[in-house]
């Protein structure tokens, strides 16, 4: 009997321990993968896996011909570590072998002279707090500066990626293009477009050996960084940088305070150029003042003058009032409906004449246009002018656009209605003209101006900006028409030996509006301005330049040199070909 | 009842002397299948065994891989780096300030209005006219800090090359300077068609 108890009793002894054993096993596993899962699994990862952030790089701002205007390059903060900095020194070892001991101070002497900081802030930032782990010693080193410093092994120094903006045209297009601060854009298409710009930091994780080399096949991406879309301007930067060096040269040569040039492309009101005097350079902010960091073009509106005067008169053609042949008698004054004591006068005394339409736009009429302004009620006068833009934003929407200002009929008074007409008591940026001049060179259709083309994202996807509605403020007929009376500006106006390109039909009208000192009265300042469409016959381009103050000049003979430059270069840029047929023969009085 | 002692014979000594005889289970057929054999026991040891060996070589291989592509990606990320530096050069080199900095630098003076040749009727039209002198003359107005420090390209830098031909050079632009008064007043760029080291300019007409 016992014989066959005995295997028995040890078969339940032994089922017994291992059962205990695999309890132990099971409880210590739980334990383990369970209890203290989370803990361990953190501890584990902290020893073995690297949490690196994968930069998303900021987009480009590029010309229409693809130029970069702004980039995104890499920078590189050099730190270091004070906790770990003997100030007996280092041992380097050297390439051939040899070793090299290197004091303190001659390792900062080298930092120093490399990177150009000052030694004694070095030795600071090192010893000021022997327990840190970590101190700033240079922020922002290009690449081959920091190879350099990277190659002097000191054991302490580290380094971090410092993503900074870059703009290699530097003040070409800084108007438009605008910068980026420390706390992100703070101006022009760098804040507008920051949508499609902006490039978003992604982190990944791998894991490494003992000796910290990444191990193959561990890296899991987190979270992928996107990288920024491309901004494609419609701006042609080698023009921009001419009209940029024209306008302030002539700005400079006339003493004016400011200025503005601007070459939109007729058919699709594409800005090619929109140059500011003075303008900022991106890259160094502190060279201007505060009011030019941005587009004036955009921002400061002012009384336009008689540049106005083509809206005027296109309004009337379109409705059939007038045509550029049609008789105006011009007295000498003009009070007919104004409060008793106010006289509209021209720039230049002179008794009754007899002009045409045309000669009212070659002299430059304020007595002829105020004239015209009987033909026409006062609503469809407003109606007009705001067809043609002004009084509301353009359709670039600019960081501080103004939209201006037109007296509404409901409001306006009696002087004014007939003054805006010709430019004075009404405001507007050089946006708003260019854009007029725009549709007055594209038969009577208004395209809405265009600064940004596109937006091309990381994975190749382009889109377009929502431009807007194309109007036909006035009918092909009044635009030609309009054209044709500004020819006359350019071959008989006062200052036609100034903007005369031979060769070449061109539509210009000067503006001399004189500028309110604020106090309600006008001073003895003036803005001047040329503004043009070439070829006259078949617009292409409009050019507008204007210049605030100048103090030479008090004329728009001020601005026609530069005006008639940057139409030559714009002639050049675009190759147009001269034109095949003499200009147009309008009478100017009868 | 009978006392009488009976010898009894002696047992027959069980015969020890003989050798027992070997008796063997013979197995069936079945049973010697089943038995388990040498050969495929020494060939799946043999095969674990080379198959760990090859692990080891793999993760060793796999190990080394890792410092390469290691080294490599880092490799990559430093000459994306040089690249970008590179690129940032040449988007500074090419800006509009410098090339034209460079140009003037060199003797260049802007081109007058272009002319335009009908291929149909042979009629040149266009104002051509007079080089249009110097842009930079009253000196960079649209400033680029990042150009401050960059060098010139000056004509004795880049002559060395060309000493052969500066001779020829300077002759053709003697003269066109006295063939034409405009283009000597126009260049306006103030050189002296004398000046050694100007780049050779083709002698158009």
């Amino acid at each position: 009997m016992t014989s066959l108890r005995m295997p028995r009793r040890r078969l339940s002894l032994t089922v017994i321990a291992v059962f205990a054993i695999v309890s132990v096993f099971v409880v210590r596993l739980v334990d383990i993968q369970l209890v203290q899962a989370a803990q361990l699994t953190k501890d584990a990862d902290s020893r073995q896996v690297r949490t690196v952030t994968t930069y998303g790089v900021r987009g480009d701002i590029v010309d229409s011909n693809g130029a970069v205007l702004a980039d995104s390059v890499d920078r590189f903060d050099i730190t270091a570590s004070p906790k770990n900095v003997s100030p007996e020194g280092f041992v380097r070892l050297n390439k051939d072998g040899t070793k090299t001991k290197v004091a303190l101070t001659d390792a900062i002497a080298e930092i120093a002279q490399l990177t150009g900081a000052d030694q004694q802030q070095l030795y600071t930032a090192l010893t000021k707090d022997p327990t840190s782990d970590f101190v700033y010693l240079v922020k922002a080193v290009k690449l081959s500066v920091f190879d350099k410093v990277k190659a002097l092994k000191i054991p302490w120094v580290y380094s971090e990626p410092h993503p900074a903006r870059n703009y290699p045209n530097g003040a070409v297009a800084g108007n438009l293009v605008g910068f980026v601060g420390t706390d992100g854009p703070q101006a022009g298409t760098e804040l507008t477009q920051n949508p499609c710009l902006n490039g978003v930091n992604g982190t990944s994780t791998y894991e490494t050996s003992a000796d910290g080399v990444r191990l193959p096949g561990s890296t899991v991406v987190t979270k992928p960084a996107v990288d920024g879309g491309t901004v494609t301007l419609t701006i042609d930067s080698n023009l921009q940088w001419f009209a940029q060096q024209t306008l302030a040269q002539q700005a400079q040569a006339t003493g004016s305070d400011w200025g503005t040039a601007m070459v939109v492309r007729v058919s699709d009101g594409h800005i090619m150029v929109d140059a500011d005097y003075p303008s900022v350079d991106p890259n160094d902010r502190n060279t201007v003042g505060v009011d030019a960091l941005g587009a004036r073009s955009f921002s400061s509106p002012y009384e336009p003058g008689s540049i106005m005067k083509p809206a005027t008169v296109a309004g009337l053609v379109d409705k059939g009032l007038v045509t550029a042949t049609t008789h105006v008698e011009v007295p000498a004054r003009f009070t007919d409906g104004l409060p008793p004591g106010t006289v509209i006068k021209d720039a230049e005394w002179h008794g009754d004449v007899h002009m045409t339409v045309a000669g009212v736009i070659m002299n430059s009429s304020n007595i002829g246009i105020a004239e015209l302004t009987k033909l026409e009620s006062e609503k469809d006068r407003y109606a007009n002018l705001r067809a043609f833009g002004f009084g509301s934003k353009t359709t670039v929407n600019f960081l501080g656009e103004s939209k201006g200002y037109v007296a509404n009929p409901a409001t306006v008074d009696a002087v004014t209605t007939v003054t805006q007409q010709f430019g004075q008591g009404i405001s507007a940026t050089s946006a708003q003209v260019a854009s007029m001049y725009q549709a007055i060179g594209n038969d009577g259709r208004k395209v809405p101006l265009t600064l940004v083309q596109s937006c091309t994202a990381a994975d190749g996807t382009v889109s377009y900006p929502n431009a807007g509605p194309t109007t036909q403020v006035v009918s092909p007929f009044a635009a030609q028409q309009v054209r044709a009376m500004m020819e006359t500006v350019t071959t008989q106006g006062y200052i036609h030996r100034l903007i005369t390109i031979p060769g070449y039909r061109i539509a210009s009208k000067t503006g001399t509006a004189q500028v309110a000192d604020g106090t309600g009265k006008y001073g003895n300042d003036y803005i001047v301005s040329v503004a043009g469409l070439i070829p006259a016959d078949k617009p292409q381009y409009a050019v507008i330049v204007t210049l605030a103050k100048p103090d030479t000049i008090k004329t728009s003979a001020a601005a026609a040199p530069g005006y008639a430059t940057i139409m030559k270069q714009v002639i050049k840029t675009f190759r147009i070909q001269p034109s095949t047929t003499p200009a147009a023969d309008t009478p100017v009085a009868w | 009842m009978s006392a009488v002692a009976v010898a009894r014979p002696l047992r027959q000594p069980t015969t020890h002397t003989q050798p027992r005889r070997h008796l063997e289970v013979v197995p069936t057929r079945a049973q010697r299948r089943a038995r388990p054999r040498m050969l495929p026991a020494l060939v799946t040891i043999g095969g674990i065994g080379v198959i760990l060996l090859a692990q080891l070589l793999l993760s060793i291989v796999i190990a080394d891989g890792a410092y390469q592509v290691s080294s490599l990606q880092s490799a990559k990320h430093d000459a994306q780096l040089q690249q970008h530096a590179l690129s940032e050069q040449l988007d500074l080199l090419a800006s509009p300030q410098h090339l034209a900095a460079n140009a003037e630098a060199l003797g260049m003076v802007a081109s007058g209005s272009g002319l335009y040749l009908d291929a149909k009727s042979g009629a040149v039209t266009g104002s051509g006219g007079a080089a249009g002198g110097s842009i930079l003359g009253a000196g960079d107005q649209v400033s680029n800090v990042l150009l401050d420090g960059t060098p010139l390209v000056t004509p004795a830098a880049t002559g060395s090359g060309t000493t052969g031909t500066t001779g020829t050079a300077t002759t053709t632009d003697a003269r066109e300077g006295s063939q034409t008064s405009t283009d000597a007043g126009a260049g306006g760029a103030g050189q002296d068609p004398q000046t050694p080291g100007l780049l050779p300019s083709p002698n158009t007409h």
